[in-house]
C-alpha cells in the first residue's frame, strides 16, 4: 500500500477528512466566471502570515526599551543571520498588504460585492483594514528612529483637535506629555499582542460570512441578471462552478506567488523605497528632522488636516469619509451591480480615486 | 491517437512530482535563513583567550568569569599559583560556588562537592570539572 493513501486512511477513519474534502473542498463551487481580483482575500491572508512569521522571529532580538530598541532593529539589520531579510520581510511587507487591501476594497466596490445581503462581510472587511491601519501605526514607532518618533509624535498630536477631550485623548495614547518609553511600550504590546489577536478573530468573522453567505458572481456578462435579496437567508449557489481545491486553489497560489515576488523585488532591488533617511538616524526627543511626513497611505489624512483652515474641520471629513464607507451597503442597497450601469457611483468611484492619489503626491510634496 | 502517448494519468503522476520537488526545494531555500537567524552566535568567535589582572584574584579567592560562552572560574590555590576551570558541574549543568574556608566548591543543585583543583569529592558529578590552561604574563592571567 502507498505510504500517503495509508495515512490518508489512518486519519479518514478516525476523523472523516474525505468527507470535508469532498464537500468542503472539491464539492465547494465558486462561480464560473470568477476573475483575478478574487484571489487578493487569499493573497492577504498569505501575507498576514507572513507577517506572523517574520514578527515572531524578530521579537527573538528586539528590545522594546526607548534606550536599546534603535540598537536591537540595527544589531538585527547588521549582526543576525538573515535578520535583514526578516526585518524588511516584515517592513515592506505591511506595505504590500495594504496595497492588497486597498486593491480588495477597490475591487469589492467596483463590482458591488458588498450587495446581496453581504452588509456582515463589508463591515468585519472595514474594520479589518482600520486595524491594519493600527498596525502599521504602532508598529512605525518600534524601531525608535527619527522617523518613527516624529512621525508618531505628529500622528498622535492629531487627536488633540478634537474639541474638550483632544489634549487628554493625546496623552492618554502617548502614556504620557510627550513620545516616550511608556509610548513605546503600549504600543508594543498593541502591536505584538492586542491587535494581532484582534485581527485574528475579525479574519475568522470576515471568512465565516464569505463562506456562509457565498461568494457574490461577477456582476459581467449576458447570463447576468440584476436580483432583488430575498427577506429570508440564502446561500448563493453556483451550479456548475469552478471546485475550490484544487483548481481555484491553483489560481490563488500563482496570485500569492506574484505578490511574493513583488515584495522580494522591492527588497532586493529598491529596499530604501520605504526608509527615508531619518528612519537610519536614533531617535532624539529635542531635534525634530526637516519635513517629516507620514508613510503614504497615511499621506492623504495628513494632507486633509493641512487643507481645511482648523484640524477640526479636516478630522471631521476624514470621520465623514469613513463612515461613509463603513455604512456604504445600507446606503447603496439597490440591487444592480453591474458597474456600466451605475454611473453615479462610477463617477464617485473614479474621482474618489484620483482625488486620493491627487491629495497624496500633494502631501508628499507639501 | 498516438498509442505511444504517455496516459493521462502518468502525465499527471509526473507533474505532480515535480510539483512536490519544486515545493520542497523551495520550503528547504526558506528555511535555512530561518534555520541560520535561530542560530546561537558562534561559540568561541574571536580570541578564545581571556585577561585577566593579576590583582582580581586573591590567594584563597575564586574569580567567575565569561570563557567561550561559559562560566569559568579562576583561582590562586596557593600564593602565586593559579588554576582556571570550567564552573559548569559535570552533574546537571549548574554552576558551582566556591566555599572559601573549605577549600572546595560546592554544586547548590545537588550537593555535588569538588576540590579546588576541580577533582569529584563526593555527590552526583560523574567527572571532574573541565580545567582550562592559565599563565602568568606580568600583571596579567592568561586562560584559554
Amino acid at each position: 500500500m502507498q505510504p500517503v493513501k495509508w495515512l490518508v486512511d489512518f486519519i479518514d477513519v478516525r476523523l472523516g477528512v474525505r468527507e470535508i474534502y469532498a464537500s468542503e473542498l472539491k464539492g465547494y463551487l465558486l462561480p464560473p466566471k470568477v476573475n483575478v481580483w478574487y484571489t487578493l482575500g487569499a493573497v492577504l491572508i498569505a501575507l498576514f502570515k507572513l507577517q506572523i512569521i517574520t514578527g515572531i522571529l524578530l521579537l527573538m532580538f528586539y528590545v522594546p526599551d526607548a534606550e536599546k530598541a534603535f540598537a536591537s532593529i540595527q544589531y538585527i539589520m547588521n549582526e543576525v543571520p538573515y535578520g535583514w531579510l526578516f526585518r524588511m520581510l516584515h517592513a515592506v511587507g505591511a506595505n504590500v498588504i495594504v496595497i492588497a487591501l486597498l486593491l480588495h476594497m477597490l475591487s469589492v466596490l467596483f463590482m458591488a460585492g458588498y450587495k446581496g445581503r453581504r452588509e456582515f462581510t463589508w463591515l468585519s472587511g472595514f474594520i479589518i483594514f482600520n486595524l491594519t491601519m493600527g498596525l502599521c501605526l504602532t508598529g512605525y514607532l518600534l524601531p525608535w528612529s527619527q522617523l518613527s518618533f516624529w512621525a508618531t509624535t505628529v500622528a498622535t498630536d492629531a487627536a488633540g483637535a478634537i474639541p474638550v477631550a483632544g489634549e487628554f485623548l493625546v496623552e492618554f495614547l502617548r502614556g504620557g506629555a510627550t513620545v516616550g518609553n511608556q509610548t513605546l511600550g503600549r504600543f508594543f504590546a498593541l502591536h505584538v499582542v492586542g491587535m494581532p489577536l484582534l485581527l485574528l478573530g475579525l479574519i475568522a468573522v470576515h471568512l465565516f460570512c464569505v463562506k456562509r453567505r457565498g461568494v457574490s458572481s461577477p456582476p459581467f456578462g449576458k447570463e447576468y441578471r440584476a436580483s432583488e435579496p430575498q427577506p429570508f437567508f440564502e446561500y448563493e449557489k453556483h451550479q456548475g462552478g469552478i471546485p475550490f481545491f484544487p483548481n481555484y486553489v491553483v489560481k490563488d497560489a500563482a496570485v500569492i506567488c506574484f505578490f511574493i515576488a513583488f515584495l522580494l523585488a522591492i527588497i532586493f532591488y529598491a529596499p530604501g523605497m520605504f526608509f527615508p533617511e531619518s528612519a537610519f538616524q536614533p531617535a532624539d526627543p529635542f531635534l525634530t528632522p526637516p519635513h517629516i511626513k507620514p508613510e503614504w497611505y497615511f499621506l492623504w489624512a495628513y494632507q486633509t488636516l493641512k487643507i481645511f483652515p482648523s484640524e477640526i474641520i479636516g478630522l471631521g471629513v476624514q470621520g465623514l469619509f469613513m463612515t461613509f464607507l463603513a455604512l456604504l451597503p445600507f446606503i447603496d442597497c439597490g440591487p444592480e451591480r453591474r458597474p456600466a450601469q451605475r454611473p453615479l457611483f462610477m463617477t464617485c468611484y473614479v474621482l474618489g480615486i484620483l482625488g486620493f492619489v491627487a491629495i497624496s503626491i500633494w502631501g508628499h510634496y507639501s | 491517437m498516438d498509442p505511444n502517448a504517455p496516459l493521462p494519468l502518468q502525465r499527471r503522476k509526473f507533474l505532480m512530482t515535480l510539483l512536490a520537488g519544486l515545493g520542497a526545494l523551495i520550503g528547504a531555500a526558506s528555511a535555512w535563513p530561518v534555520f541560520r537567524f535561530l542560530s546561537p552566535a558562534t561559540a568561541g568567535s574571536g580570541s578564545d583567550q581571556v585577561l585577566i589582572p593579576r590583582g582580581d584574584v586573591a590567594s584563597g579567592k575564586a574569580h567567575f568569569f565569561q570563557h567561550r560562552g561559559k562560566p569559568a572560574v579562576l583561582l590562586q590555590v596557593a600564593p602565586g599559583q593559579f588554576v582556571a576551570m570550567s564552573a559548569v558541574c559535570t552533574h546537571l549543568g549548574c554552576v558551582v560556588a566556591w566555599q572559601e574556608t573549605a577549600g572546595e566548591f560546592l554544586c547548590p543543585c545537588h550537593g555535588g562537592r569538588f576540590s579546588a583543583e576541580g577533582q569529584v569529592l563526593s555527590g552526583p558529578p560523574p567527572k571532574p570539572l573541565e580545567s582550562i590552561a592559565v599563565e602568568l604574563d606580568g600583571d596579567q592571567l592568561r586562560v584559554g
